[in-house]
């Protein structure tokens, strides 16, 4: 066991407004601060108000990772004194979550969730000349202030960081089908890491945007902690924070001992309870979610396992894009085939997420339709899908276009006989015993048709030709 | 002469207001062509909310609170920002560095408070006039009584508290004073009832108050709880208030001996409770966004530390640090939960007696105005003494109304009538059968 590790993940969750206020959760077209009101800016005079739908992502959350709801939504004031804080306390949840001992499964074992709950975002600071350890001054945005956060605390039964890694991008994906994130969006997802090694002490750091600055951070923390304790130095009880640049970690204050937030229940909200109906109503209108679509793919597509989590994995709206090619197009194992091995590679060459590309299914289903109908070659379309994916232009106009249909047969006819009259030499090699000969002729040839003739149609030419020519004395 | 000359007048005598208007405006409805003065802790749209503090000195509210949004549908002249004590922490009113008012009745002696404002505007206005006040532990009853007006503390969640610079949260009640129980009732109808702003706020109908004034109270049960007339209680002002019952008794009503057992915890159990919501309450004044705002320099530890160092009087530091205190994870359990359980209990206390009766009766406050200089020697433990006879119904939410019963030493006495959980009618109606024999 490499380390012991647990993790703190805290998801921005999509809704109309924030948690306690009508303020909209869309704030990229907005000036600093102008996304605000009384209430999230923390008003003497203002009070909180309970945006509902941001607590049915929480009990959706919970179910979906096997968690047990607990029947009454009651909310704390966590109080300590931070300029990113309107109020100087938090509204969270302390002494009852949302859900509570859930787990997730991870190939064969099960990472245990210790808690969900829901809490609002505090505000943005910004760290002017430098980061949190070394900036000149901060500013305060209060666009972010508010915002509904559901916060998702497992167990410590990570046991290494690609482990923790593959826990997040499932996490992510689970949220992702469930509707309650944007995982485009900057910041969506936030995590805090607590590690130990050894049975040494729990360093926690805080903040990390981005899976793969977890899993470097735990790297660096994951040795360091190790060479400390072969060098016989105690690690410390700390908070540190992620520096991305130099990929370390970097002390941000010493732990002594947990902080005392001096909780009270929130006296400014009521109790809401949840009823077995609202229950009921939340369960029958869960999402699919990605173990259930692996699945289902297999059952209902006959693709393989390994396909099918490949596209799933790959995220929402591939598995989406799969699921409406294969309803276009009647095969869909061909379409599990070229999504799999060309569409992704592609988009990944371009650095595309698939939203970002222009590729949708009636137009996918052109390029596989074309090769059907005989009017490109294989090759061609292995070469038009980089093209399609960048500007997703309809394969059959670009074919027209730029005349890219396989060769008309007497076109071919013409281009075999004159690459034929240009290489006498190789003709004659081939008669006289030299295999390859023809091989040069095909290459010669389809360097010319670039792709629009199949390589196996030119060869019948040449051979055909070659039947006819006459063997020249040596 | 104007009403805004007039509050000028009376300010510079009495010492009432933190903030006057500046133009005459009204319009049409129940409060058409009244003026309503408010509670310095309530927002007011456009006028200095500082909650008798200096730390909130130059906050404009960008809002109005729900109260006063209600008292301006209906045409009211909001006429001012009325003294308290800062954040509502005293009995006396001397707590803010702002104006301390001086009671009509002789201007050497304390009004009460924290609503002391209200209280003596109400007392002396000569236009019409009613106050919106705001009680956590009694601060609507006890200026109402030393001043001789009418006080009306409305049942927890009877009214919304959107635009209240919190003191408690699950204490505050914005409450009604007036010249006669009419006034006061009228008031209260107007700014009842459910609002979304306000979670806490319940939803049940809201009747017209002033239909119970005058119903005969023949056959209504009057409890006198014994807790409240003993030690501690000025025996001229226990005095006073058991004639009052007497005539009531000719009016018909039964007055029937009770005990409230749980009264001697009251008082410690209200002040953990209050002083632990009050510290995070307190949280947010640190300067940097509203209110007393010095340049921004050093770190943000040591700003805050220096806005709230000057910003707050030794009061309300008192009670951050206590309150704080009650609440840390050594002592929570010990007081800040215990005293929620007492809580309970209290509430208990009521619910038994009220089964029996229909309204309790006592002495509002247990002196009549003390002097400014008797204040002043007083320690802050006997402040809170004060309290002894309005903190139990405070900390159950149930409704109670202060109304005049007589002088001792030309100085005013209240009564002190406190009804279950939603029955103002029945408490209005008792308040209203006061004097006229």
């Amino acid at each position: 066991m490499e380390a012991t590790i647990g993790l703190e993940i805290h998801v921005h969750l999509l809704t109309e407004s924030k948690l306690f206020c009508r303020c909209s959760t869309r704030t990229d077209d907005k000036e600093p601060n102008e996304n605000t009101c009384p209430i999230c800016m923390g008003y003497p005079g203002s009070k909180p108000m309970v945006n509902k739908r941001a607590i049915e992502h929480g009990v959706v959350i919970s179910e979906a990772l096997n968690c047990e709801v607990l029947p009454e939504v009651v909310f704390s004031r966590k109080n300590y004194f931070y300029p990113d804080m309107p109020k100087n306390f938090q509204i969270t949840q302390y002494e009852i979550p949302l859900g509570m001992k859930g787990f997730v499964e991870l190939g064969e074992k099960k990472v245990g969730i210790r808690r969900v709950h829901i809490e609002e975002d505090p505000a943005k600071l910004i760290h002017v000349g430098g980061d949190i350890t070394s900036s000149r001054y901060n500013l305060i945005d209060h666009n972010r202030a508010g915002m509904p956060l559901v916060e998702i605390v497992t167990e410590p039964d990570i046991e290494d960081t690609k482990e923790a890694r593959e826990f997040l991008e499932k996490l992510s994906l689970m949220l992702d089908h469930l509707g309650v994130y944007d995982p485009s969006g900057e910041g969506s997802i936030r995590v805090d890491a607590n590690v130990s090694v050894e049975g040494g002490q729990r360093v926690e750091v805080k903040n990390i945007t981005g899976f793969r600055n977890v899993e470097k951070a735990l790297n660096y923390e994951v040795v360091r902690q190790r060479s400390m304790a072969r060098m016989g130095l105690d690690v410390g009880r700390e908070t540190r924070h992620f520096e991305a640049e130099s990929e370390t970690t970097v002390s941000l204050r010493k732990k002594e001992t947990e902080e005392d937030y001096g909780y009270i229940i929130e006296p400014d909200l009521v109790k809401i309870r949840i009823t077995s109906d609202w229950l009921e109503r939340l369960r029958d209108k869960m999402p699919e979610l990605p173990d259930q679509r692996v699945q289902r793919f297999i059952e209902e597509y006959g693709i393989s396992r390994l396909q099918s989590r490949i596209i799933v994995h790959s995220g929402l709206d591939l598995s989406n894009f799969y699921e409406k090619t294969s309803l276009l197009y009647n095969d869909p194992q061909i379409v599990a085939n070229w999504v799999v091995t060309y569409l992704l590679k592609s988009l990944n060459y371009e650095g595309l997420s698939l939203k970002e590309s222009k590729v949708e299914p009636s137009t996918f289903v052109e390029l596989l339709e074309l090769i059907d109908e005989g009017v490109i070659s294989e090759r061609l379309a292995k070469e038009l899908i980089k093209d399609y994916t960048v500007t997703g232009k309809s394969p059959r106009k670009i074919v027209e276009e730029k005349q890219l249909g396989i060769m008309p047969v007497d076109e071919l006819n013409d281009i075999v006989e004159d690459v034929m009259s240009d290489n006498p030499q190789a003709a004659q090699d081939y008669l006289y015993g030299t295999e390859k000969a023809v091989d040069y002729l095909i290459g010669q040839v389809l360097r010319r048709v670039r792709a629009r003739a199949k390589p196996n149609v030119v060869r019948k030419f040449i051979m055909e030709k070659l039947d006819s020519i006459e063997k020249l004395p040596r | 002469m104007n009403l805004i000359e007039r509050a000028k007048e009376l300010d510079q005598k009495f010492k009432i207001f933190n903030s006057i208007a500046e133009k005459v405006e009204t319009g049409d409805g129940e409060l058409g062509g009244i003026a309503v003065s408010v509670k310095d802790n309530i927002c007011v749209k456009g006028m200095e909310s500082r909650a008798g503090s200096k730390i909130l000195e130059g906050y404009i509210p960008p809002f109005d609170a729900t109260v006063v949004a209600r008292c301006r549908a209906e045409g009211a002249f909001i006429i001012g920002k009325t003294s308290q004590d800062e954040f509502g922490f005293g009995t006396f009113n001397v707590n803010t560095p702002y104006s301390v008012p001086l009671n009509p009745h002789d201007t050497e002696r304390s009004a009460g408070g924290s609503s002391g404002g209200g209280a003596v505007l109400t007392a002396v206005a000569d236009f019409p006039h009613v106050a919106i006040a705001e009680s956590t532990g009694g601060s609507i009853s006890c200026p109402a009584s030393w001043c001789g007006v009418v006080g009306i503390t409305p049942t927890y969640g009877r009214t919304s508290r959107w635009g209240l610079i919190d003191y408690a949260n699950s204490l505050d009640k914005i409450g009604c004073m007036g010249k006669t129980v009419r006034e006061a009732a009228m008031l209260l109808s107007v700014i009842s009832g459910h609002d979304r702003y306000d979670s806490t706020v319940l939803r049940e109908p809201v009747p017209d108050f002033t239909s119970y004034i005058d119903e005969p109270i023949e056959g209504m049960k009057i409890g006198v709880p014994h807790e409240y007339f003993g030690e501690g209680v000025d025996e001229e002002v226990s005095e006073t208030v058991r004639k009052t019952l007497d005539c009531l008794e000719q009016e018909g009503a039964k007055i029937l001996e009770v005990s409230l057992p749980f009264t001697k915890y009251s008082l410690s159990s209200y002040y953990i409770i209050a002083m632990a919501e009050a510290s995070t309450n307190l949280a947010k004044l640190c300067g940097m966004r509203y209110g007393l705002q010095p340049e921004l320099e050093g770190n943000f530890d040591e700003y805050f530390s220096k806005v709230r160092g000057e910003g707050f009087g030794d009061e309300a530091k008192r009670r951050i640090i206590l309150g704080t205190y009650a609440r840390l994870a050594g002592y929570r359990d010990e007081y800040y939960l215990k005293a929620l359980k007492v809580r309970t209990k209290v509430i208990e206390d009521f619910k038994k007696a009220f089964k029996e009766i229909d309204v309790l009766a006592a002495p509002t406050m247990p002196v009549v105005a003390p002097r400014f200089d008797e204040v002043e020697e007083m320690e802050p433990i006997q402040h809170y003494m004060m309290d002894i006879l309005t903190v139990a119904p405070n900390l159950a939410g149930i409704p109670m109304i202060s109304v005049p019963c007589g002088e001792v030493e030309g100085l005013p006495v209240g009564l002190h009538l406190m009804g279950d959980h939603l029955s103002e009618g029945k408490i209005i109606q008792a308040a209203s059968r006061v004097g006229v024999r």
